[in-house]
This record gives structure tokens, C-alpha cells and sequence, in this order.
């Protein structure tokens, strides 16, 4: 069995996971990212996105991550900051949809520069729900 | 003495208020409730960042940039324009909670002139207040403070993070009120923009550690726990006694991390304050209608005793004028028999 490590995600909800790890594969800006055991200390970005973590029982999690940053202490331990955090079986589907739906129609509006990034953060969230959902069926 | 009457009808009066008031408590002590539960499922994420953004200034190497605001252009720069997030209420009733943060916001701002600073107030009464008096507010920045949610959060982070960016604003504090316990809360300033260098936390942590008194500003700033604006927090001075100077690595980048680490921290910080804040609001509106409700009792108390005793002497009065005139009838008839 590998080696295990303390990881723990907030989100702005409340604590999502707090608990043993032995690989985390989150989304990085260039691509995925996966962490194991006595990883380097850094700071990084973390991505909208899938991330996926093994626990202790070699149990695999998968949890939809809004935008946020994860930093990698020198005890080994991770912690994940993020707006939000959710599994995908509570996500709920329709809100989803209307959520894209509605980033898709803003995105086609003449927007200022701060309008155009909220619609397409939004759009990027509502996209890594709905690919998520439709991936557990 | 008033008479029975006007008694009866302050009496009604009262009564009603009160029931207006007692309504009001319960209805805030609901929305506390829903905000109470609020706050401590935003709470870890509130200090969580607070602590991430501490950690991560403690190993940040010097640099010149906007966010740190030391770049050459910034140094020269002769006025310093300070943008003042204000978090007030939208309705009054509640006790001293949006007098206490406008009084902060004035005393903030009352040293510079109008060009110096620009409020973005948060809040109906906040707004109101600032635009009367003729205060330097920015009109196109309404936003309510009821239910937070992240996506105002969001919108009002962006919009400030842009006048920054614009450098029509060199830096952003915010103030908020915290909820300590359900009986005291405290008016809070946090300095947002910019960000304290590395080299100015150390200095600061050094100076905290020599300070054995606890008399210097910084080490003030510290122990009283509420207003750091020239000094670190404890946050971040567990950081840098936690190994500050070691060297950390950034990916993907020092600027990428950098731009979303002040991203994230300023969408964080106004969402957590939103939440202190709707709570805070909240717990004062429902102690100051408990108190109203209280003294309306005690008023009605009061009241009701003076009712009685005006009753009391009426009757007694009555009595005695039948009384009186029953005796005058009486020796009228006497006399009458006499003669």
C-alpha cells in the first residue's frame, strides 16, 4: 500500500474532505495534476474542473472544483481552497443546463471585459457539472 | 393627572408598537438562525483563505508589482487614492450596527480630501447616509447586502479588482463587521489591496517579537485583534514564525498564482464579510427589538399601575361626592322636619 497524506478541500459551503489520500488528480492550468505522497512543497492554481482523489480504503472520490489553489506543506499534508466543491451525484442537472444556457445568451450580448469573465467562468463551471454528471450515468 | 381615557389610549398604543416589535424578533431571530448556519459553513473558508494568502505572502519573494504596489511608478506617485468598502445594512431597527461602521468609515476618511478617497458602500442605509452628507461615493456601485450569495461576491471583487488594475484606486480596505458571540460584535478594517510584501511582514514580526510590552502600533494593531490596516495579522504572523523564508515553488507560474491568489482572496474576503455581516446585522436587529419589546413591558407596567390609581381616586371621588350630597340631602330634610 503507498504511502498515505492528510488532504483537505474547503469550499465556501463548508469543509468537502478532510481525511487520508494517497493520490489526488486535480486540474491544473497546462493539464491534470496528480499528487502522491511526499510531493514538493508549492503553491498552485487549481482549475475548473474534474478532481479525483483515492482515499485510504483505495476508494476513488470524484467531486466537480470550482476555480482555486492548492499548496502542498512541507508535513506532506494538502489543502485545497476553492469557491466550490461538489460530487457529482449532487449536482443538480437542470440547473446545470440552465446555467450554460444562460452563460451561452450572455456570451452573445455585447458585454464589458468584467461581464465577459464572469459569463465564461460561469459557463466553464456549468460545463464541468453537466460533463461530470453525464459521466457517472 | 392625565385622565383615565388618555392613559387607556397610550395603553393601545404601546400594545400595538409592541406587537410590531415582538413580530420583528421573531423574524430576525429566524434570519439569524439561517445566517448563523451560514456563517459557520462559510467560517473555514473565511479563515482558511485568510491563513492560505498568509502562507503564501510569507514565501513570496520581492518583487515589484501592481498587486504589492511598489512598482517604480507607484512610488512616485504623490496622491495615494484609497477605495472604502463599507458593509452596512439594507433597513434600520437594528441597534447600533450601521451607526457603528458609517462612524468607522468617517473617521477613515475624514483626514483626506474628497479626490483622495471613494467609497463603495454596501447597504441601503450606508448609501443613503454617505450620498447626503455629500461624501465621495461611488453612485454606480449598488449593491444589497441581503442574502450573500458568491456570485455578488464575485461581481463586486471583479469590479474593484479592475479599478485597481486601472489604477484609479491604489488601494482597498474593507469594513465589516464581525460577529464575535451572539451578544458582541465588532467594526473590523482589513487592508485587501495591496498586498503586504514579504519584507514588510518580516519587519513586522520582528518588531512584534522585540516588543516585549506590547507598546509599539504593530504589536496594538495586533493584540486588539480587529484593525490591521498598518500591521499583520495573526494569521500572518504564524506564518512567518512557521518558517516564512523558506523557498516555495509556484506553478504554473509566480504571476498566475499571484493573479488568482488575489482573485480568490478578494472574492473570499467580501463573501465572508457579506456573511459576518448579514449575521451581525441580524443579531443586533434582534437584540435591539428584544430590548424594545422589554421596555415597552415595562412602560405598559408602569402604565397600568397609574391607570389603576386614576380609576381608583375617580371612584373614590365618586363616592365621596355621593356621599356628600346624600349628607347635605339628608340635614336638608332634618331641617325641613324642624321647622
Amino acid at each position: 500500500m503507498a504511502t498515505l497524506y492528510n488532504l483537505k478541500v474547503t469550499a465556501c459551503d463548508g469543509v468537502f474532505y478532510d481525511g487520508d489520500c494517497e493520490i489526488l488528480v486535480l486540474p491544473g492550468i497546462d493539464g491534470q495534476l496528480a499528487i502522491l505522497a511526499h510531493h514538493e512543497t508549492f503553491t498552485g492554481v487549481v482549475e475548473i474542473g474534474e478532481l479525483r482523489f483515492k482515499d485510504g480504503e483505495g476508494q476513488w472520490h470524484y467531486a466537480v472544483i470550482s476555480d482555486g489553489l492548492i499548496t502542498v506543506y512541507g508535513d506532506g499534508s494538502v489543502k485545497i481552497l476553492a469557491y466550490s466543491c461538489e460530487r457529482p451525484e449532487d449536482i443538480d442537472e437542470f440547473r446545470a443546463q440552465e446555467a450554460l444556457e444562460r452563460a451561452q445568451e450572455q456570451l452573445q450580448q455585447k458585454q464589458s471585459r468584467i461581464e465577459y469573465e464572469i459569463s465564461t467562468a460561469n459557463m466553464a463551471r456549468a460545463m464541468a457539472r453537466l460533463k461530470s454528471v453525464s459521466r457517472g450515468k | 393627572m392625565a385622565s383615565t381615557k388618555e392613559i387607556q389610549n397610550r395603553i393601545n398604543s404601546i400594545q400595538d408598537t409592541m406587537k410590531i416589535t415582538r413580530a420583528m424578533y421573531m423574524m430576525s431571530s429566524m434570519k439569524l438562525r439561517k445566517a448563523k448556519q451560514k456563517l459557520a459553513d462559510t467560517e473555514p473558508f473565511f479563515i482558511g483563505t485568510q491563513i492560505g494568502i498568509a502562507e503564501n505572502l510569507a514565501h513570496f519573494p520581492d518583487i515589484r508589482h501592481i498587486y504589492f504596489d511598489n512598482r517604480v511608478e507607484d512610488e512616485q506617485e504623490t496622491i495615494k487614492k484609497r477605495g472604502i468598502v463599507v458593509f452596512t445594512g439594507d433597513k434600520g431597527m437594528a441597534g447600533a450596527y450601521n451607526h457603528n461602521a458609517i462612524k468607522l468609515a468617517q473617521e477613515r476618511v475624514k483626514q483626506f480630501s474628497k479626490d483622495e478617497y471613494k467609497l463603495f458602500v454596501v447597504g441601503e442605509v450606508g448609501r443613503a447616509f454617505f450620498v447626503s452628507n455629500g461624501y465621495n461615493v461611488d453612485e454606480s456601485f449598488r449593491y444589497s447586502s441581503n442574502n450573500p450569495t458568491m456570485h455578488r461576491a464575485r461581481i463586486i471583487s471583479e469590479y474593484l479588482i479592475d479599478l485597481y488594475n486601472k489604477e484609479e484606486l491604489d488601494r482597498i480596505d474593507v469594513i465589516y463587521t464581525k460577529m464575535l458571540n451572539s451578544v458582541s460584535e465588532e467594526t473590523c478594517v482589513e487592508r485587501l489591496l495591496p498586498l503586504k510584501t514579504h519584507k514588510f511582514l518580516k519587519e513586522q514580526a520582528q518588531e512584534i517579537a522585540n516588543d516585549t510590552e506590547g507598546a509599539s502600533k504593530a504589536a496594538k494593531e495586533l493584540s486588539e485583534g480587529t484593525k490591521h490596516v498598518h500591521s499583520i495579522n495573526s494569521y500572518e504572523l504564524e506564518a512567518i514564525q512557521n518558517g516564512g523564508d523558506s523557498w516555495y515553488p509556484f506553478y504554473p507560474s509566480l504571476s498566475t498564482v499571484l493573479e488568482r491568489l488575489v482573485h480568490n482572496h478578494f472574492t473570499a474576503f467580501i463573501y465572508g464579510a457579506m456573511v459576518e455581516c448579514s449575521a451581525s446585522e441580524e443579531n443586533a436587529r434582534m437584540m435591539a427589538m428584544q430590548s424594545a419589546t422589554d421596555n415597552a413591558e415595562a412602560m405598559l407596567h408602569e402604565l397600568s399601575i397609574e391607570y389603576n390609581r386614576v380609576r381608583q381616586s375617580q371612584i373614590t371621588q365618586e363616592i365621596t361626592e355621593v356621599i356628600g350630597g346624600a349628607k347635605a340631602l339628608k340635614s336638608k330634610k332634618e331641617k325641613g322636619k324642624r321647622g
